[in-house]
């Protein structure tokens, strides 16, 4: 499934910044933190490369790369017309991941899982409290049976044993 | 030729042992339902299966997520026939032709000679592997670091080339994979690189949690919220047969389909989407009625889904006769090879033959099983289109956390993945391809020893490049693709992308 399409841009934002000039300099500000970090590592010489050589090569070719999409960019879509309309959405799905990812190995897969999906279903897309406990209990219980015990994947069990 | 004979008989008598059947009927089946549900591709089910795996032996491994992929290709393509949503990237060019015909009431017909298309597409495909990779690998043991640098490094020319978007972004993303791979221990030194002080990073970063989040979280992050329980059509089996017209227009998009997909296949990146768009472009240029492309031509259907198909099988010749994956889907395969100790490369044939021709003979199977199988079950498969996605994509998003955490048991591993998607949302905004990330993230070691030891053996000359035949040629055909790439920004001309309609992903 591809992304919803973009919405067209106006021709109010048809000019100002592109977006390809800052996401070419977003790649040329990394290459630079990447040199900075690699400062750490021994270069060592041609005839005996150090750790930092070729991430210092990369690096270098990444900056390079970066600064020409940067100035080559002109044809490309302003900033502004790059539409976000899922982003409160994708935000609160990445935090309720980090959320689960943190309770995983605490109160168990299972309990966890079932909480992640109660969350989503239930609070998220405001659907019966039935339909809610049903999929959730179902998906946690059911995927712990096939990944768990038919598979023998070992999972994390919470302090109260399941 | 008999030697090739026999190793294929061997092969079978693997391949129809009733465990190796089952888990590649099994693969089949897991693939197609993968393949059409939203947001889970070929590469996040295979990526989500591996820790699963672990406790199988290697054949069986192997076979069973091999038929994750080629089902998952499938799937995508129903779909994209019956509801115009592309199950995968490389089904978006079924979507055209294939909804267009759904909506002229021709929607069996369309499955039909798509699935078709594939078997036969799939079974040139394992020809060509068969033939292709041994002799592929006897003339890889030539190789030494200077030629695996050069190889490598014509690999990441030819992906920047070949992207279906913009070869400059192409290549940012491949650099930025191949920085991904520094991070961790340096094999040649001890010295940990870049793990900020966390110590899971010594072993590097897992291929597993960056493809799942690349590309199964951002699409989740990308779609999530969308309301709609979409109308599905289900055609009954008598429904499916198609024309004897249909059948005329679709033999010769079909075979053209399967050998140029399985050319495209070798090359590294995203070659079963490119693969797909070049057909699709090539059977409406050679159409005498082109007008009818876009409006239900059965040849839109019948080309790209023989290319793509062809193209995930060709994209195993180069995995299993040199150990270089030229995709993301190939390089969680390398993974799950290596986890049993088995490494990929140009000895594999030779020293586990019964890994290679049972593959090989199980994807035959593989592709009969997707024939017999899914044309008639394709009424009981849309049915899983009917969940409203507001209960689906969070159960994808808990296998997601419970496939990348299952691989090592490392909470690590999600946070990763969480990372990479938030990453891989924001460079789908801005039109970068994540395929090279991945790409980059598995060649970057091998990238970096190859240099390294060709360096210390030339005691630090870069002429040990120009001085060994094999490497030469290839550093050769990199230097000609580059000039070839720097061409359209020079002249102003069209380059291929535009000729094959990818010009509004290469802006």
């Amino acid at each position: 499934m591809t992304a919803p399409a973009e919405q067209q841009p106006s021709p109010v934002a048809s000019t100002g910044i592109k977006s390809d000039l800052v996401s070419g300099l977003v790649l040329v500000a990394l290459a630079g933190y990447i040199l900075w970090l690699n400062q750490k590592f021994p270069v060592g010489s041609l005839a005996d490369p150090g750790p930092g050589y070729v991430p210092m090569l990369l690096a270098i070719g990444l900056g390079l790369v970066g600064l020409l999409v940067a100035v080559m960019g002109g044809r490309s879509r302003p900033l502004a017309a790059i539409r976000w309309p899922e982003g409160t959405r994708a935000v609160i799905i990445l935090v309720a991941c980090t959320a689960a990812g943190l309770a995983l190995e605490y109160i168990g897969y299972r309990l966890t899982i079932f909480a992640f999906l109660v969350f989503f279903i239930g609070v998220i897309e405001r659907k019966p409290p039935l339909p809610v406990v049903l999929v959730s209990g179902g998906f946690s219980l059911g995927s712990y049976y096939i990944i768990g015990d038919v598979l023998h994947v070992p999972l994390p069990v919470g302090p109260w044993g399941f | 030729m008999v030697e090739t004979f026999n190793d294929l008989m061997l092969g079978f008598s693997v391949a129809f042992q009733p465990q190796i059947l089952m888990y590649a009927f099994g693969g089949c089946i897991i693939g197609t339902l993968v393949g059409m549900m939203p947001g889970l591709g070929p590469l996040a089910g295979i990526s989500l299966l591996l820790p699963a795996t672990f406790g199988l032996n290697p054949i069986v491994a192997i076979v069973l997520l091999a038929g994750v992929y080629y089902g998952a290709m499938y799937g995508g393509s129903t779909t994209s026939i019956l509801m115009r949503i592309p199950g995968e990237a490389a089904s978006v060019m079924t979507c055209v032709d294939g909804y267009a015909m759904t909506q002229n009431g021709r929607a069996g017909p369309a499955l039909a000679i798509a699935a078709i298309g594939s078997f036969f597409a799939g079974t040139v495909g394992v020809i060509g592997l068969m033939l292709l990779a041994p002799t592929l690998a006897t003339f890889a043991l030539r190789f030494g670091p200077p030629e695996y640098t050069a190889l490598l490094l014509m690999g990441l020319f030819v992906l920047a080339y070949m992207s279906g978007g913009s070869m400059l972004k192409t290549l940012a993303m491949a650099i930025f994979g191949l920085l991904l791979g520094m991070i961790g221990i340096d094999i040649m030194s001890g010295y940990t690189r870049f793990s900020f002080g966390i110590v899971e990073l010594g072993d590097g970063v897992g291929i597993v949690s960056v493809a799942v989040g690349l590309f199964g979280i951002s699409e989740i992050l990308l779609t999530a919220g969308n309301q709609d329980t979409p109308q599905v059509q289900k055609p009954t089996l008598r429904e499916l047969i198609p024309s004897k017209e249909e059948f005329r227009l679709s033999a010769g998009p079909i075979m053209r389909g399967s050998l140029l997909g399985f050319m495209i296949g070798i090359i590294p990146g995203s070659a079963h989407i490119i693969s797909s768009f070049v057909s699709y472009g090539i059977e409406r240029r050679m159409s005498k009625h082109p007008e009818r492309f876009g409006n239900g031509a059965i040849e839109g259907v019948a080309g790209p889904e023989s290319a793509n198909n062809a193209a995930a099988t060709g994209a195993f010749v180069p995995m299993l006769a040199l150990g270089i994956p030229t995709s993301p889907v190939t390089a969680v395969m390398i993974a799950a090879i290596m986890i049993h100790g088995i490494s990929p490369g140009p000895m594999l044939i030779q020293e586990q033959p019964e890994l290679f021709w049972g593959f090989v003979a199980s994807m035959y199977v593989g592709n009969l099983v997707l024939l017999i199988l899914n044309l008639p079950m394709v009424g009981l498969f849309v049915n899983l289109l009917r969940i409203p996605y507001a209960y689906m994509y969070p159960c994808i998003l808990a296998f997601c956390i419970l496939g990348v955490y299952s691989v090592s048991n490392s909470i690590i591993d999600v946070w990763i993945m969480l990372v990479m998607g938030g990453v891989g949302y924001v460079l789908r905004k801005f039109h970068y391809d994540l395929a090279p990330v991945a790409l980059g993230l598995v060649l970057g070691p091998m990238l970096e020893l190859s240099l390294r030891q060709s360096l210390a053996l030339s005691g630090g000359e870069y002429g040990i490049f120009l001085e060994r035949p094999i490497a030469m040629t290839m550093f050769g055909l990199g230097g000609l693709l580059l000039l070839l790439a720097l061409k359209p920004l020079i002249f102003k001309s069209k380059d291929w992308r535009s000729k094959v309609g990818l010009e509004d992903e290469a802006d």
